[in-house]
């Protein structure tokens, strides 16, 4: 054991490990938002309510306590009381996070509780596959308010229940470090009569073998724990999996090579006829041309049609809900189906956690990936490039995929795949050299699907185009004029699959869709500090996807954000 | 650079193994769900004419544009029985509408021309074709009675007196197997017994009926006609065990199990009953056996069949055919 010259503890300590000794700490946030809604519908409809009022005053207060060094203590109350509740009626009291970390001995750190985890993007990771475009201008407050709502955070972690713990181990020579890390959470509690207990654990090692090479091996699995209930049929789903960076520098360029491989297999223990087994590739190359400030990137994937990865393709939005805003409309009061007004408004319908069934899809907001890169059924290659240059004035990026099914559905025609996606940011302020930020932001993402096929119930023209143009112009200091505009086009059919509650595709609904949702949204915003700022802003949204029934939501949205 | 060579040829490697799957798709079949329906091949038989008393089957084949809902209906032009084979195929062959004589609805086929009638779910196309039975099939297992020779000497029998009775042997089409069966009517108002007949083991030349002694083998079957627009015929039959083996049957020392088939239907109907299910009844209550308990199949010295009808409500009619035991399940006419 000569190689092994200690064992330390890796991961930096918490902030508040290093925020002058306070034992006790107070954190959270505040958020009020008003909304005044207008409804119209071309029907002559008399049933709707035209206008609507809502809003919400929330309190989002933590209590983190430092018994000693090494141990931290969370708990977080949320106090809501909605718009028009008085004197207790509206008012709900909700425990929001409760978790406690540390360092054990000073080498295992721990947590217990509420815990953000993620591996890989195949194994545990929160894709967001649904808000093709970068947010910006007002749309971006509303994404904000979504990720905090959900426990979205930016490096796409699922917020769950459990425990997790890390170490590390550094080398002298030959491997730079080795990192462990280990998670169990529980998914769903048993009903104890036909539902097992069922857990979500796993774990991975990283081999940093110089700046040049890191190797990982991650290891997730789905199961049901026998004898919780008193069926014996356990549910397993498995997935191993080999991240691997190597790259190559030097002053003016630097090449890469990362990716994911592995394979998985599903199951239940009394159906092993029925198990799932499949494999997937993921491979990028990268090169970096350093002083240009360009980047580039060609990628093949290979991701088998029985790949299950429950924690990678766990989708954010499972597009089988109902509204729960304006869910009917006309005097027919037919179902107004999920928009992209709801998925920026609503944060009540995204999940929380992860599904162990495949979620339904909207082939119109994503076809291609709809899982995100852990999509099943999917080869092909993908390149795309970057650029922003050293002051700060210009970044773009574009990627653009060309795929293909491996397995078809319901014929063995299969479906071949289009998809660009690209962002375009100006920073007029660096340009101008003004104080006052002045940033322009577009994001496009183009969709084509098409499959061939002699039989027009077999054949597939599929485009859609989701596009956001927003801007921030600071007028005066702390204060900027918002504007947004955002464009949802979809046209076409698609076959749309339809599976039991065992993933089966039973049957296909044959969809024809034609429609455009838009947006317009302007207002001001005022900054108090980075972290507080109160927002005013109308929103204009027609959708015309019912081409029966299109109708036309206003709304004047009030938002007050604090965090502290 | 050679490690990154390293782990593309790795990867290039797993690419290339993975399985084909040109020939599998995902879900139903989109021609099965949303195709044209067009038949490409008609309906024809193996052969003309088969003989399936010596073990000869006969089947069907067509082919379709896709996988369908079929259903081919056999009936025999004579007798009116039917044979109904169902599938979901875009074809039919020998594993899917092979025919072996066998009978969907009463009456059994007999030797005949019979009409082949090929339909399918939701399309008007109906396909025909013609078969003719030389012989129909024979069932293996001990006949009590079929009634094609007449009355058994050997049997007993008693006929109330009552009003339009008629408990005699009818020959004519309406049988259920073969010309013959057993009709069985009329009125008496003042006892629920209409007629009766004993088919004794001695009448086929043994003391008890040739059965095995497992009665979860042994299978009784009967086929009896449910006259429309009367309900209230009860055929009753009673197996008299020898438990003792002396040659006679002790009602109050031997078992006696019964089975009472209220005839609330209408038309031919197959009535099986496995031996070991059979009760003992008293007026048609459940009791105890007077024997030893015990359902000894190889000792029935007797089976009485009796033809009941409340007494109060009038004329009662009903016929029975193919009186047979089998072996190891029941009978598939």
């Amino acid at each position: 054991m000569k190689v092994i010259i200690g064992l330390i503890f890796l991961l930096t300590l918490l902030d508040s490990f290093s925020q002058e000794g306070k034992k006790v700490q107070f954190i959270g946030g505040a958020r009020s938002l008003i909304s005044q809604t207008g409804f119209s519908s071309d029907d002559s409809d008399t049933v709707t309510p035209r206008k609507s009022t809502g809003g919400y005053a929330l309190i989002d207060l933590g209590i983190k306590i430092n018994p000693n060094s090494n141990t931290e203590i969370l708990g977080m109350m949320r106090i809501k009381n909605d718009f028009g509740g008085f004197w207790g009626g509206g008012v709900t009291f909700d425990v929001r996070q409760i978790q406690v970390k540390g360092v054990a001995g000073n080498v295992v750190r721990y947590q217990i509780g509420n815990i953000d985890y993620k591996l890989s993007p195949y194994t545990f990771y929160n894709h967001n596959p649904d808000l093709l475009v970068s947010s910006f201008s007002t749309n971006r407050i509303k994404e904000e308010v979504l990720n905090y709502e959900s426990f979205y955070k930016n490096n796409n972690t699922w917020r769950q229940q459990g425990a997790a713990a890390d170490f590390a181990l550094k080398f002298p020579k030959g491997i730079k470090e080795m990192k462990f890390n280990g998670f169990i959470t529980r998914l769903n509690p048993t009903n104890f009569t036909n539902i097992l207990e069922r857990f979500f654990g796993g774990g991975n090692v990283v081999v940093n073998q110089s700046k040049y090479l890191t190797l990982g091996v991650n290891h997730v699995s789905t199961f049901d724990l026998k004898q919780t209930a008193l069926t014996d049929n356990a549910y397993r789903n498995n997935v191993t999996s080999l991240t691997y960076d190597a790259s190559w520098t030097n002053d003016k360029i630097k090449i890469g090579i990362d990716g994911e491989s592995g394979f998985s297999s599903s199951y239940s223990t009394q159906n092993m006829e029925g198990k799932l087994s499949d494999y997937f590739v993921h491979v990028k190359g990268t090169a970096q041309l350093k002083k240009l400030g360009v980047n580039f990137k060609l990628g093949y994937m290979d991701n088998g049609p029985d790949f299950r990865s429950f924690g990678a393709q766990s989708k954010r939005m499972d597009f089988n809900q109902v509204n729960g805003f304006y869910e009917r409309y006309t005097n027919a009061q037919i179902i107004r189906p999920l928009s992209y007004y709801d998925l920026y408004n609503d944060p009540s319908l995204y999940s929380a956690g992860i599904s162990t069934r495949i979620m339904a899809i909207n082939p119109a907001i994503n076809n291609v990936l709809p899982y995100g890169v852990a999509t099943f059924n999917r080869r092909g290659v993908y390149m795309g490039g970057a650029f922003s240059d050293k002051k700060k004035i210009v970044a773009f990026d574009a990627t653009y995929y060309r795929l293909q099914e491996i397995r078809g559905q319901g014929t063995l025609q299969l479906r071949t795949f289009h998809y660009l996606n690209t962002t375009l940011k100006i920073d007029f302020s660096n340009w101008l050299k003004w104080k006052k930020k002045q940033v322009f932001q577009l994001g496009l993402a183009y969709q084509k699907t098409n499959r061939k096929s002699e039989f027009d119930f077999e054949t597939i023209r599929l485009n859609s185009l989701t596009a956001n143009a927003g801007f921030e112009f600071e007028i005066i200091e702390n204060l900027s004029v918002l504007g947004n505009a955002f464009l949802f086009q979809c046209s076409g059919n698609e076959t749309e699959a339809v599976r039991n509650a065992s993933g089966e595709i039973v049957n296909f609904n044959q969809l024809t869709i034609d429609g455009i949702e838009n947006s317009f949204s302007g207002g001001i915003k005022f900054s108090f500090t980075k972290d507080v700022y109160l927002a005013a802003f109308y929103e204009s949204n027609s959708n015309s996807y019912n081409l029966a029934a299109p109708y036309r939501l206003n709304q004047l949205m009030i938002y007050y954000i604090m965090k502290f | 650079m050679k490690k990154l060579s390293l782990i593309i040829l790795v990867l290039i490697s797993i690419v290339a193994c993975r399985k084909k799957e040109h020939d599998k798709i995902d879900g139903p079949s989109l021609q099965d769900l949303n195709g044209q329906f067009t038949i490409i091949n008609t309906l024809q038989a193996s052969q003309d004419s088969v003989d399936f008393s010596v073990g000869e089957t006969v089947f069907f084949t067509a082919s379709l544009s896709k996988n369908t809902a079929w259903k081919l209906r056999i009936s025999g032009l004579s007798s009116g029985a039917e044979k109904i084979i169902t599938g979901l195929s875009s074809s039919l062959d020998a594993s899917s509408s092979l025919w072996n004589g066998s009978t969907s609805n009463l009456p059994l086929f007999r030797a005949e021309q019979c009409k082949v009638e090929l339909t399918f779910a939701g399309e008007p196309d109906t396909l025909v074709v013609y078969v003719k039975v030389l012989q129909p099939k024979t069932n293996s297992g001990f006949i009590v009675a079929d009634f094609e020779n007449g009355f058994n000497s050997g049997w007993g029998s008693f006929t109330q007196s009552g009003a339009n009775m008629d408990f005699q042997i009818k020959t004519d089409t309406s049988a259920a197997e073969g010309n013959d069966y057993l009709n069985m009517a009329g009125t008496v108002n003042w006892d629920w017994l209409i007629g009766l007949v004993n088919f004794k083991a001695s009448a086929y030349g043994a003391s008890t009926l040739p059965l095995p002694s497992n009665p979860n083998a042994v299978y009784f079957n009967v086929m009896i006609y449910g006259e429309p627009g009367l309900i209230n015929s009860i055929v009753l039959f009673q197996f008299q065990e020898d438990d003792n083996g002396d040659g006679l049957f002790t009602s109050t020392s031997e078992d006696m199990y019964s089975i009472e088939i209220p005839v609330n239907w209408v038309g031919w109907k197959l009535v099986s009953v496995k031996y070991s299910d059979l009760l003992c009844l008293v007026n048609g209550a459940t009791s105890t056996p007077a024997g030893n308990g015990t359902h000894d199949s190889d000792k029935i010295q007797q089976i009485n069949m009796l033809h009941l009808a409340n007494p109060s409500s009038g004329f009662a009619k009903a016929k029975i055919d193919y009186v047979i035991f089998t072996e190891n399940g029941p009978l598939i006419p």
